[in-house]
């Protein structure tokens, strides 16, 4: 009997320490076998590598762009779902609901604000991103692939954000909605059909509250979250983040090994080795083969690159949650289909294309923004040279650079006119 | 001897057999998968809209002295009459969609400055083409009828 329920008073005092062993599988880790193992059995953590290199984590180098990026998309995720209890999609009570927020939701204004400025900056920091990688020549082989997927989802960041701007239902978001559409009219061919598929009518009204609702809380941050699983597994694959040619080992012919397959090569190993029989439990191709030449320049990614992820999160939500104290996203009179604001003008984003517009409706709503995207999105076809890659503003690279450069001063210049140098009637006018 | 023509023969069509029915799955599931696409788009693209009607009564000839140009926003629409003649003129601006106020020149776009002349035609800013006219007509119940998705040459007037 004493036995007995010794044996359960021991049960009892062990099941705390037993249901989180089986949850965790490793003790706080103490050595580096320890820190492999809780990366690689964590199912967060192995999203990450074992080890990362110290140049992945120089915030000189990266400015933790990327995952500044992510981070304001779980703040958006987070914050876009709580307001989605409160929201309608309805004309009549879209607007209602604003002013409830205000009023009458605990917190309201705190999360519609924080999913303003998150959004915003969301726009503004995919694209610094983008920028980091282009000047630091981290689109080249073998990362081409990922560069694509880098543009997509800079499209769809910009897309996400611009369905969200008509949501509130308010002058400045009917308007900014209009003009913004206005320009998808202008497409060749499709731009007529296009338009009126986008707004489920011919002008912006209930239908088109209704598709935008639907495309921003449901299509489009499900396409962007695969995408952005696509683009984090790709840099794993892709051997990590960019970085200078390591200096060459002439045991191992580096042009040689990432030009040819990798089968043959460790085919040819394993039958020169005569002592020790080989079987191939799994192949690892491209970059991340590492045989007896592990890079020197590395850390564990726990604790490390985790702390450094942690930073830049905590800075992230501070940043946001900082700006959403002081400023609140605006909000205007409900929507007046007769009176237009004058002038009437596009999210910031959009300035620059609005700008160009005003030139020419075909050349600045389509054809120029469409060579650009073409650019962009063939850039790692077009630029094959191997060198300059991993470090900012390399000398190989100053022509490419500097004709990338050239283009975002001109679409900021442009972006910047729109915004404070146009008035009324679309009138050059001095913000001085 | 006799044996060999005969494993040759079904060896020889195998290949032909399964490389047909590879070409054939091939095509149903790509064509499938196109079909699926283009009838997603069928379905998004609205049959039957809830807004407003295109085809509208405007009142009766009477309603509108001669020499008005009365525009109503709610229908986009600028009522020009001179003498016994009637024309519908669009408010809709031709650059990006914002409503066009009638002043004594013609038309002013607030958002981008087009300018537009009495008939429509532009004058200034960045509008690509004139503003449309649409086609009225009498119902027999004497009423103007404007029709919005019949786009008339400019300076054609109905006589009342």
């Amino acid at each position: 009997m004493s036995k007995e329920s010794n044996s359960i008073g021991k049960t009892l005092l062990d099941l705390p320490a037993n249901v989180w062993r089986s949850i965790f599988r490793n003790p706080l880790p103490s050595s580096d076998r320890g820190r492999a193992a809780t990366s690689f059995t964590n199912f967060f953590l192995h999203i990450q590598p074992v080890r990362v290199s110290r140049q992945a984590l120089r915030p000189s180098y990266t400015m933790g762009l990327g995952l500044i990026s992510f981070f304001l998309f779980v703040i958006l995720t987070v914050t876009g779902l709580l307001l989605m209890f409160y929201y309608v999609p309805s004309t009549g009570m879209a607007y209602d609901r604003m002013l409830d927020l205000r009023s009458s939701v605990a917190f309201g204004v705190i999360l519609r604000n924080m999913h303003r400025w998150a959004a915003h900056a969301m726009v503004a920091v995919v694209f610094l991103h983008m920028c980091r990688v282009f000047f630091t020549g981290s689109y080249k082989p073998p990362r081409e692939f990922n560069w694509l997927v880098g543009v997509s989802l800079f499209l769809l960041t910009l897309l996400s954000s611009f369905t969200g701007y008509l949501l509130p239902w308010d002058q400045l978001a009917f308007w900014a909605i209009t003009v913004g559409t206005s320009i998808a009219g202008y497409a060749p061919l499709i731009g007529k059909e296009l338009r009126f598929m986008l707004l489920g009518d011919a002008n912006v009204g209930q239908e088109a509250l209704l598709r935008f609702y639907v495309l921003h809380v449901v299509v489009l941050p499900l396409v962007l979250t695969i995408a952005v699983a696509i683009h984090f597994w790709r840099i794993r694959k892709d051997g990590g983040l960019a970085k200078p040619e390591p200096t060459p080992v002439p045991a191992l012919p580096a042009g040689e090994v990432a030009t040819t397959e990798a089968a043959p090569a460790l085919v040819a190993a394993a039958a020169t080795a005569p002592a020790r029989k080989f079987t191939i439990q799994g192949l690892v191709r491209g970059p991340l083969i590492k045989v007896g030449n592990l890079e020197e320049d590395t850390v564990f990614s726990w604790p490390t690159l985790l702390i450094a992820e942690l930073f830049v999160l905590l800075l992230t939500v501070a940043g946001v949650m900082a700006v959403s104290f002081f400023f609140n996203a605006p909000l205007e009179q409900p929507v007046n289909v007769m009176h237009p604001p004058n002038p009437a003008k596009a999210p910031w984003y959009f300035l620059g294309l609005q700008e160009q517009v005003s030139y020419s409706a075909f050349w600045g709503g389509i054809g120029v923004p469409g060579i650009e995207l073409l650019l962009l999105v063939l850039l790692p076809y077009i630029d094959r040279g191997k060198e300059g890659v991993g470090r900012w503003f390399a000398r190989q690279r100053v022509l490419a650079n500097s004709i990338f450069l050239l283009f975002v001063i001109v679409n900021i210049v442009l972006i910047i006119i729109g915004t404070f140098f146009r008035g009324a009637n679309w009138q050059f006018v001095s913000p001085f | 001897m006799a044996a060999a023509p005969k494993t040759n023969d079904p060896a020889d069509q195998q290949i032909p057999r399964r490389q047909f029915l590879s070409w054939l799955s091939g095509i149903g599931l790509f064509g499938s998968a196109i079909a699926g696409v283009f009838s997603t788009f069928v379905f998004l693209k609205p049959r039957a809209t809830y807004g407003q009607p295109n085809r509208f009564s405007i009142g009766r000839p009477d309603d509108f002295p001669s020499g008005a140009r009365m525009a109503i926003d709610a229908k986009r629409v600028c009522i020009v009459r001179e003498g016994n003649k009637v024309a519908a003129i669009s408010t809709t601006c031709t650059h990006l969609g914002c409503i066009v106020a009638p002043t004594e020149t013609g038309f002013q776009c607030p958002c981008h400055g087009s300018q537009f002349d009495v008939d429509g035609n532009v004058t200034g800013g960045p509008a690509p083409k004139a503003l449309s006219w649409y086609q009225v007509s009498l119902t027999p119940s004497g009423e103007l009828e404007v029709d919005k998705d019949n786009e008339i040459q400019t300076g054609t007037y109905l006589s009342v």
